[in-house]
């Protein structure tokens, strides 16, 4: 289903600091060499996920796993290395990109649908069954500036998983809105598991990485350090961490 | 290859329509007239511009209907700059969506040139409306059947304005300080296009600089046909087509060269 090949990433640190024309002047000026400052984020990543796996991706702060999550869903290419995957994405990386404040629950709700990919058609379908999961029926046609972050955060999550996806990417977002929301949230997650949704999931609450996955990759530094046994790698993992 | 781009076109059509209609729902909220304005605008625009130069600084234009004139400039000239400039601050302003989701790039440059293409035929109501009902029985404007090619030369405009719009906003991504540049060369341009002046004022070595102006070649169309009635030129078709297809092709050539570097911009 994914297939991740020797995938590397390079960040330029320089480019900070080389964007103003006073710069770009002073370099051309100064006759010294350009200091080459990379960073790799990843390095020479390989594993592969086989249909309805549910894989968890942890590690610590800057281990990489929001970069590697990016190569997957499209949005940067990676340096180095291929990444092969079938079927469609909902990349729910980042909840609500493209909501616009100004506009309305329901305007965003087709704004944001767009965004993600969906159809016309299939939004009209959805609408009600949209509005329903938020809970904001009553708040439809107030601006999303006036939300408040749980509200905002609620309509994404039920935007985000009104499609069921080939592959989901996760990050960290099992932690929307109040209590009972969160639990509504999680079954949501389990039924897409179950109806055999690929998942990719980062997060850094091992009890739900436990719960959730048949299989964890661990990171440290842009490497995997091990990939495997959900529970075993958790233990490591967190021993690690702790002393 | 063609049908690729295609189904890709066609994937996209409907996140492109609701950020169209994005951009005018935020446009007009909280304005009175609303959509109204893009109606008036230009109107207003025209009649502070005729009243500077045919009254204040005694313009006049034998046998021609000056305020036709100035419109059929002006409108073109607010068109492409509108076009080029928000397509220009398109992909900056998008970086934090861009970070966060996959679509193609092109679709924000694309989806502000569309959006100013709808304000312009918005302002083609009340250029018709001038072009009917002003002047006296010398210089009224009839419309005639060349009307049927007035279309070539907005479609013209459009493709310009993508190709200069993809050129600015990949440029932009790099040097922020394009903003500040293009502004400058707006004015500049804005000044060299015979907006509310005639070129055959000037002397003939400054009139083949305006050759080079492809605005200039898509006002001048259109003027042909709506204030002379005559059918444009050869070589006014080959000028308006030419450099309309040259500028888009640059313009999707550099975009499409740099367009996986945008993120690590953003």
């Amino acid at each position: 289903m994914i297939t991740v090949n020797n995938v590397s990433m390079k960040f330029d640190l320089g480019i900070e600091r080389d964007n103003s024309f006073k710069q770009v002047f002073i370099n051309l000026l100064s006759f010294k060499k350009k200091n080459k400052d990379y960073f790799w984020a990843l390095k020479d990543i390989s594993f592969h996920i086989k249909k309805g796996e549910v894989v968890g991706l942890i590690g610590s702060n800057g281990a990489g796993k929001s970069t590697l999550l990016k190569t997957i869903s499209g949005v940067m290419k990676p340096t180095k290395g291929s990444i092969q995957v079938n079927g469609i994405i909902s990349p729910m990386i980042e909840l609500g990109a493209g909501f616009d404040l100004e506009l309305t629950a329901r305007e965003n709700i087709y704004l944001n649908g767009a965004v993600l990919g969906y159809s016309k058609k299939f939004l009209e379908e959805k609408f009600d069954e949209i509005v329903e999961f938020s809970e904001l029926k009553d708040f439809l046609d107030v601006p999303v500036k006036n939300f408040s972050s749980g509200m905002t955060a609620k309509l994404a999550f039920s935007i985000a998983t009104i499609v069921n996806p080939e592959v989901l990417i996760v990050d960290e977002i099992l932690s929307v809105g109040d209590i009972k929301f969160q639990e509504k949230s999680k079954n949501k997650m389990l039924e897409m598991i179950k109806g055999g949704t690929t998942v990719l999931y980062v997060s850094h609450s091992l009890t739900s990485i436990e719960e959730l996955c048949d299989k964890v990759i661990w990171l440290e530094h842009g490497q995997i350090v091990e990939m495997g046994d959900t529970k075993e790698i958790c233990k490591k993992y967190y021993d690690k961490q702790m002393n | 290859m063609i049908k690729r781009i295609f189904l890709n076109f066609k994937r996209y059509t409907f996140l492109m329509s609701q950020m169209v209609s994005r951009d005018f729902k935020v446009k007009y909220k909280r304005s009175v007239l609303g959509i109204l304005w893009s109606l008036l605008f230009p109107l207003l625009q025209m009649s502070v511009m005729a009243l500077v130069f045919s009254q204040m600084f005694k313009f006049r234009m034998e046998g021609v209907n000056y305020l036709v004139y100035l419109m059929s400039g002006l409108i073109i000239f607010n068109y492409f700059s509108e076009a080029s400039n928000s397509a220009m601050t398109s992909l900056v302003t998008n970086f934090p969506l861009m970070k966060k989701i996959y679509m193609p790039k092109y679709i924000f440059p694309l989806s502000k040139c569309i959006f100013a293409t709808i304000n312009f035929l918005l302002t083609l109501i009340p250029f018709l409306l001038i072009i009917l009902f002003s002047g006296d029985k010398n210089t009224h404007c009839i419309i005639n059947m060349y009307y049927i090619f007035l279309p070539f030369a907005y479609l013209c405009v459009f493709l310009f304005s993508i190709g200069v719009g993809f050129i600015l906003s990949t440029i932009s991504v790099f040097l922020r300080d394009i903003f500040y540049i293009y502004g400058i060369i707006l004015t500049m341009w804005q000044y060299f296009t015979p907006t509310f002046y005639d070129i055959s004022m000037l002397t003939p070595e400054l009139q083949k600089l305006f050759y080079l102006n492809p605005l200039y070649h898509y006002i001048t169309f259109t003027r042909t046909i709506i204030l002379y009635n005559k059918m444009p030129d050869l070589s006014s078709w080959l000028w308006c087509g030419g450099t309309a297809i040259i500028t888009l092709i640059i313009g999707c050539i550099v975009f499409k060269l740099k367009q996986d570097k945008f993120i690590y911009y953003a």
